[in-house]
């Protein structure tokens, strides 16, 4: 009930912000190269939604960047899991790889993309690559604490019923370090969707974050707008579409 | 059950790397350029801390960078911590800055990176005002989400005691909310770190991202590897402060 209220106020505020960027570009009180209007931002886009930009549809541009976010995030999705749970059981695993996961967490991916590209050239590979490396050791250290974490009580208990080491992983262990894992794959694939337009950025002739940073070389505020606002939604898509699947999927999230 | 340390298996593992790489390097597998063998790596790093980069030294890259990170977080971390408890305390501040939040969380940091070199040039401003607007929105929301899981018991309990609501803010809220806070100033200082190198390459003449981006452009591999590990190990670095920082003042977390 007491919603309501609340949602006029958000909706206000929200209408605020568009009224000041409405009157400050009427009274001109900024440079129009630097603050386009909003009719000019919409112009942009109907433009580039037809025409594309510099021999790229919007809507190769828009399949380009998620296509890459998606490949790299499922591929790193499917290794890591599986050897984060791995790691989770095997104390000995754990201490051969931790400490590379370890150092690769903190690692800005940026930072190593200058040496993919040396290695696997400016194609997709190597930004698919990147996303890769960037999106694993959050997974597995999920994976891995997970596993970590489900109580000894249970594993014991389904022993003594007499279940078999593969029930118990099958119906003990799996269930219960999913929350985590779920937590873990919706952190990475926010820090992967980041990683993606940065490197769009540096080496590519297609995707959004290329859109913006050419548009940026020409002064094209009104496109670099329009691309953040487009990047600004496809960001909150992607975390509200994995959050809902992972209500979904673990629906026994935190009623233990 | 183990008669191995499990120790020893890291040092194992390690071990198989490093022969790898000796192998791979020294026996001629791999040439220079895309893996250089520890001495050039060692010449490499010598060569950096002696005669520097570019103009300038190692340490003077290392200074920018971490500079460029204090002076944006300490911001963005602040003011995001201050508009995430009074989202916390009062739903209607909450309404009316939620929606930018939300908008600014997801929304990939580099993408307005582009509009701010518009709108502020190359320089710092713009790196830092870049860096204010990543730790913002994690801080805000950590503070939130810390105000909101207060007990309701404690806040009635302190209430019925005659605490006045500065005194309950003061002595049951923030305390309460602390250890989030904290937890979202490590994400954010994860962020604004992973932002800060990306932006330096795109766009600088001076820090470690930029040393590296540029030493790539020559194909000094040994630089680009030095640049690589020296921003891991500062990564690292950050974390342990924060950890250490964090166990001294929130003493109280997990009890």
């Amino acid at each position: 009930m007491t919603a309501n209220p609340y949602r006029l106020l958000s909706a206000l505020s929200v209408a605020a912000f568009f009224a000041t960027w409405y009157v400050i570009t009427a009274a001109h009180l900024a440079p129009a190269n630097l603050l386009p209007s909003m009719g000019e931002v919409w112009a942009a886009f109907v433009d580039v939604l037809h025409n594309g930009y510099r021999e790229t549809t919007l809507w190769e541009d828009i399949g380009a960047t998620l296509g890459r976010c998606l490949a790299g995030f499922l591929l790193a999705a499917v290794t890591a899991v599986p050897l984060g749970l791995w790691m989770g059981r095997s104390r000995v695993l754990a201490a051969f790889v931790d400490y590379i996961i370890q150092f690769m967490r903190p690692l800005p991916p940026l930072s190593y993309l200058i040496l993919l590209i040396l290695w696997l050239g400016t194609g997709d590979t190597s930004k698919v690559a990147l996303l890769f490396l960037a999106a694993f050791p959050t997974i597995a250290m999920a994976a891995m604490a997970g596993v970590r974490g489900v109580s000894h009580l249970r594993i014991q208990a389904a022993l003594a019923c007499g279940a078999t080491q593969s029930q118990v992983f099958r119906h003990v262990v799996l269930p219960s370090c999913l929350p985590m894992v779920m937590t873990g794959l919706r952190i990475s694939l926010a820090g992967t969707f980041s990683t993606v337009v940065a490197a769009e950025l540096m080496a590519a002739s297609n995707g959004l974050g290329w859109l913006v940073f050419s548009a940026s070389q020409f002064l094209r505020t009104d496109l670099v707008m329009m691309g953040i606002l487009i990047l600004g939604v496809f960001g909150m898509a992607l975390s509200r579409g994995l959050l809902s699947f992972d209500l979904w999927l673990v629906h026994w999230r935190g009623k233990d | 059950m183990h008669r191995i340390p499990l120790r020893a298996w890291t040092v194992l593992s390690a071990a198989v790397l490093v022969a790898a790489w000796l192998t791979l390097t020294w026996g001629g597998y791999v040439r220079d350029l895309f893996l250089p063998p520890p001495d050039e790596l060692w010449d490499g790093f010598w060569d950096l801390v002696t005669d520097g980069y570019k103009g300038r030294t190692l340490l003077e890259h290392l200074e920018a960078s971490l500079w460029r990170i204090f002076a944006g977080f300490v911001t963005g971390a602040a003011v995001g911590t201050f508009l995430g408890l009074a989202m916390g305390y009062w739903r209607s501040v909450e309404a009316l800055f939620a929606p930018f939040i939300e908008f600014l969380r997801p929304l990939p940091q580099l993408a307005y990176l582009m509009l701010l070199i518009i709108w502020f040039g190359i320089g710092e401003t713009s790196k830092i005002i870049l860096l204010f607007l990543a730790a913002l929105p994690v801080s805000a929301v950590a503070a939130r989400d810390g105000v909101r899981n207060v007990p309701v018991q404690r806040i009635h309990a302190a209430r019925s005691l005659g605490a006045s609501e500065w005194q309950i803010f003061r002595h049951v809220v923030l305390p309460s909310a602390l250890p989030e806070i904290f937890t979202g100033a490590r994400i954010g200082v994860g962020v604004v770190y992973g932002t800060l190198i990306a932006a330096e390459i795109i766009a600088g003449s001076s820090g470690l991202g930029w040393m590296i981006l540029d030493a790539g452009r020559f194909l000094r591999s040994d630089y680009v590897f030095v640049g690589i590990l020296l921003i891991g190990l500062m990564g690292l670095a950050l974390n342990w402060a924060l950890v250490a920082l964090e166990a001294r003042i929130v003493h109280w977390a997990g009890r």
